[in-house]
């Protein structure tokens, strides 16, 4: 089905793009740049988040308190930790990839709208401080949802400054949202149809959709708790006419589409890692670009599973139903990645390694997603680690693993090299068993009924939480094997050439790192992105390598045909 | 939106204007679900009552508000004249369509700080009405003021045909700001 189309001629001496850190610390409208700035700022706010879930998990140790002085301390270890991770690391992590991409996989020269690409990025430092300063002034306690009353009675004036600070990050979210669904939409490239662009784009453009329906509901509900604290109003003060499920309400009319936020594009890069990385077409492109949008629409039906325990009796059984239709889109992706696999010459890259381990535990995550549906279920665990145990599923065993196997598939494409694989194995292993054995024994510790949020607890789950919190501390040594192997591959990598693994997105047909215009003349689209094994995908792939570079000898590259000159097409393509 | 993009302008500034009306676009859709939100609030609000006033709550008189969102819906079409006088090179008709629309914006925005200001304090109820009024009132003076910089530039002589996105642009906001106050106005003195 694809016809040959080749990059043929000599490559023209563009000026190979100096990558130098100051270029990163100002201000600057190329998507490339504030890419970076995105990943790395968010990446150190992971570190962050990190240090405070290392904290936690120090804490439970043992079940008496003995890090945190008194449950208040541990209330604001918690509370930031999840607000840190989710709206400072985990979305403009995401974000950071969407821009970096896009327009490379579009063929565009930057996004539709450079200067406010920037200006949503330049929001997030500021907000950042924010968060860090709610510390210092009387540090929130109530946990990322924020729920009244204690977020306006029980909370300091952080919660304020925390309220504020992600207010910023929604704005920064909606803006950048809006650029990627006008870059998608009007900035392809002749030739190339909505059904011709990567799934990764059409994860990024699911996203964006929910952000810009959700988010706002997410301004509005915090517009509300910051006039409550600072403005005397009583919107969710039961002791004047108030009421706090008002906040619940409309706090996961935002939050639950969220999820998919933090989730979608994750399932972007799998979609493409698998499909290079097993050297097969992807199955079923439709159903995974549509069913990215059924999660979009869904995921706004079914926000009031979060509140089985508070909501009328008589809404509990449609948000159930609602709750587990999601599964069904979620399902088909998770099958169509499993087509793809099936037959395919699959490569055990660390970037196809991280894209299986989170086939494996986001399958995890989602089943106790479909149990925690269940009404009588929900309600005998709600509150306890089984939801603290999904929740990390679903979004460390989900969103982490994939920007995790991002991050070791486009590294090369950002930075022109090749991170070590041995390292990187290395850092696949640790994460995946130290994830497992952090957040498994939650399930039963859960169903066992230990309550989330304390510092102290029974004696009984000391077991359980030992192991837990053993676990923890091997995945947070691990994260530091991926800042080491990035520094050491910046310096010393071997080089990765234009396309090191024979992919046929167009991100790839152009050298690596990419020039400031991203393309030199027009790029040359190959007619299916995921077109693999045909000869004419062969001859395309072989002409990018002659005419941008090919990997080092000895670079951790998909295998190159015997004889690159030869029009022969390559078995392992 | 749907006029056509006119073969004076070349084609990177067509897929600039395409892009930017999209963007106008979904920033729209997108900001208004704020004010469905708050919409969504209120009726949460009302169902916790037994009746909406509260019983010993009198309703806000209609007539003003009335008048004031007529008034705001005038403005509009003024808007609308002026943003295509720019765009066929009609300056001073772009001036004063504008300037009227701006003081009858400005007219609106005074009854509803009145409005604001008038209201009784009665708890939940004054409490949901002066969020809405003040919401929506933050908006129409950012943007008010964002037109009257459109007012200055025109008359420094900076849009004409080929250049008018700014107008263009504060006019979709001036759109959001009526949609988005016919919304308000509806729930918070009808519904």
């Amino acid at each position: 089905m694809a016809t040959v189309s080749l990059p043929l001629g000599d490559a023209p001496s563009a000026p190979r793009p100096r990558l130098r850190v100051s270029d990163y610390l100002r201000w600057s409208v190329d998507h490339k740049i504030i890419g970076v700035q995105y990943m790395v700022t968010a990446f150190f706010f992971f570190i962050v988040g990190g240090a405070l879930a290392m904290l936690i998990r120090w804490e439970l140790l043992t079940p008496t308190m003995d890090v945190v002085a008194n449950g208040s301390q541990y209330n604001t270890l918690f509370s930031v930790h999840g607000l840190v991770m989710i709206f400072l690391w985990i979305i403009p992590m995401m974000a950071g990839f969407g821009n970096y991409l896009v327009p490379l996989m579009l063929g565009a020269k930057d996004m539709a709208f450079p200067w406010l690409n920037a200006f949503a990025f330049w929001l997030i430092p500021p907000a950042g401080v924010l968060m860090i300063a709610s510390w210092l002034v009387g540090p929130p306690e109530a946990g990322w949802t924020q729920y009244p009353p204690l977020s306006t009675l029980f909370s300091g004036d952080g919660q304020t400054l925390a309220a504020l600070s992600v207010h910023l990050l929604g704005i920064s979210s909606i803006l950048g949202a809006i650029n990627f669904i006008v870059t998608i939409l009007n900035m392809r490239p002749e030739g190339m149809s909505i059904w011709q662009i990567p799934l990764f784009c059409w994860a990024i453009l699911a996203t964006s959709i929910i952000i810009v329906m959700a988010t706002p509901f997410l301004a509005g509900a915090l517009t509300l708790l910051i006039l409550d604290r600072i403005a005397g109003t009583t919107f969710f003060d039961a002791t004047r006419g108030g009421d706090v499920l008002l906040w619940q309400n409309v706090f996961w009319f935002y939050s639950h589409p969220a999820v998919y936020i933090m989730v979608l594009p994750g399932m972007g890069i799998l979609s493409d890692v698998l499909s290079v990385h097993s050297r097969k077409p992807i199955f079923g492109y439709k159903m995974i670009a549509l069913s990215s949008m059924a999660i979009a629409i869904v995921g706004f039906t079914v926000w009031a599973h979060h509140m089985f325990t508070s909501i009328q009796p008589e809404l509990r059984i449609p948000f159930m139903i609602t709750s587990m239709i999601i599964a069904v889109p979620t399902g088909i992706k998770i099958f169509s990645w499993l087509g793809t696999l099936w037959g395919g010459k699959i490569r055990f890259t660390t970037a196809m390694l991280f894209s299986l381990g989170f086939l494996s535990m986001f399958v995890i995550g989602g089943i106790t997603g479909v149990m925690l549906a269940m009404v009588p279920f929900n309600i005998h665990v709600h509150d306890t680690y089984f939801v603290v145990a999904h929740l990390h599923f679903v979004l460390f065993g989900g969103a982490v693993f994939a920007i995790y196997s991002g991050v070791y598939h486009w590294f090369p494409k950002i930075t022109g090299r090749m991170l070590d694989e041995r390292w990187g194995r290395l850092h696949f292993v640790l994460t995946y068993i130290g994830f497992f054995f952090t957040f498994f024994p939650m399930h039963f510790a859960g169903m066992l009924g230990m309550p989330r949020r304390v510092a102290v607890y029974m004696p009984e789950f000391q077991g359980l939480n030992t192991v837990a919190s053993l676990g923890s501390f091997v995945l947070g040594i691990s994260t530091f094997i991926l800042v080491y192997n990035a520094i050491a591959s910046l310096r010393a990598g071997k080089l990765a050439g234009a396309n090191p693994w024979r992919a046929l997105t167009l991100e790839w047909a152009t050298s690596s790192p990419p020039p400031a215009t991203n393309f030199i003349g027009d790029p040359v689209l190959f007619d299916d992105p995921y077109g693999f094994g045909t000869p004419a995908a062969s001859d395309y792939l072989n002409a990018i390598d002659r005419r941008f570079g090919a990997p080092e000898p000895g670079a951790p590259a998909a295998p190159r045909p015997a004889a690159p000159a030869a029009p022969q097409p390559a078995v392992g393509d | 939106m749907q006029q056509d993009l006119s073969g004076s302008l070349s084609r990177e500034e067509q897929l600039a204007l395409k892009n930017r009306r999209t963007g106008m676009a979904i920033f729209q859709i997108s900001w208004i679900m704020v004010f469905v939100c708050l919409v969504m609030v209120n009726y949460l609000v009302r169902g916790n009552q037994v009746s909406w006033p509260p019983p010993g709550v009198a309703k806000p008189e209609a007539a003003l508000p009335t008048l004031s969102t007529l008034v705001l819906i005038a403005s509009g079409f003024l808007v609308r004249r002026a943003t295509r006088a720019v765009r066929e090179d009609r300056l001073p008709e772009f001036l004063s369509g504008w300037r009227w629309a701006l003081a009858l914006g400005g007219i609106f925005v005074i009854v509803m700080t009145y409005e604001w200001l008038a209201i009784p304090f009665s708890g939940q109820y004054s409490n949901m009405f002066r969020v809405m009024v003040g919401f929506h009132a933050v908006h129409a003076l950012a943007i008010g003021v964002y037109m009257i910089q459109v007012q200055r530039g025109a008359r420094a002589g900076v849009y004409h045909a080929r250049h008018f996105w700014p107008v263009e642009a504060g006019a979709s906001l001036w759109y959001f700001v009526i949609v988005a106050w016919i919304l308000f106005y509806l729930v918070l003195y009808w519904l």
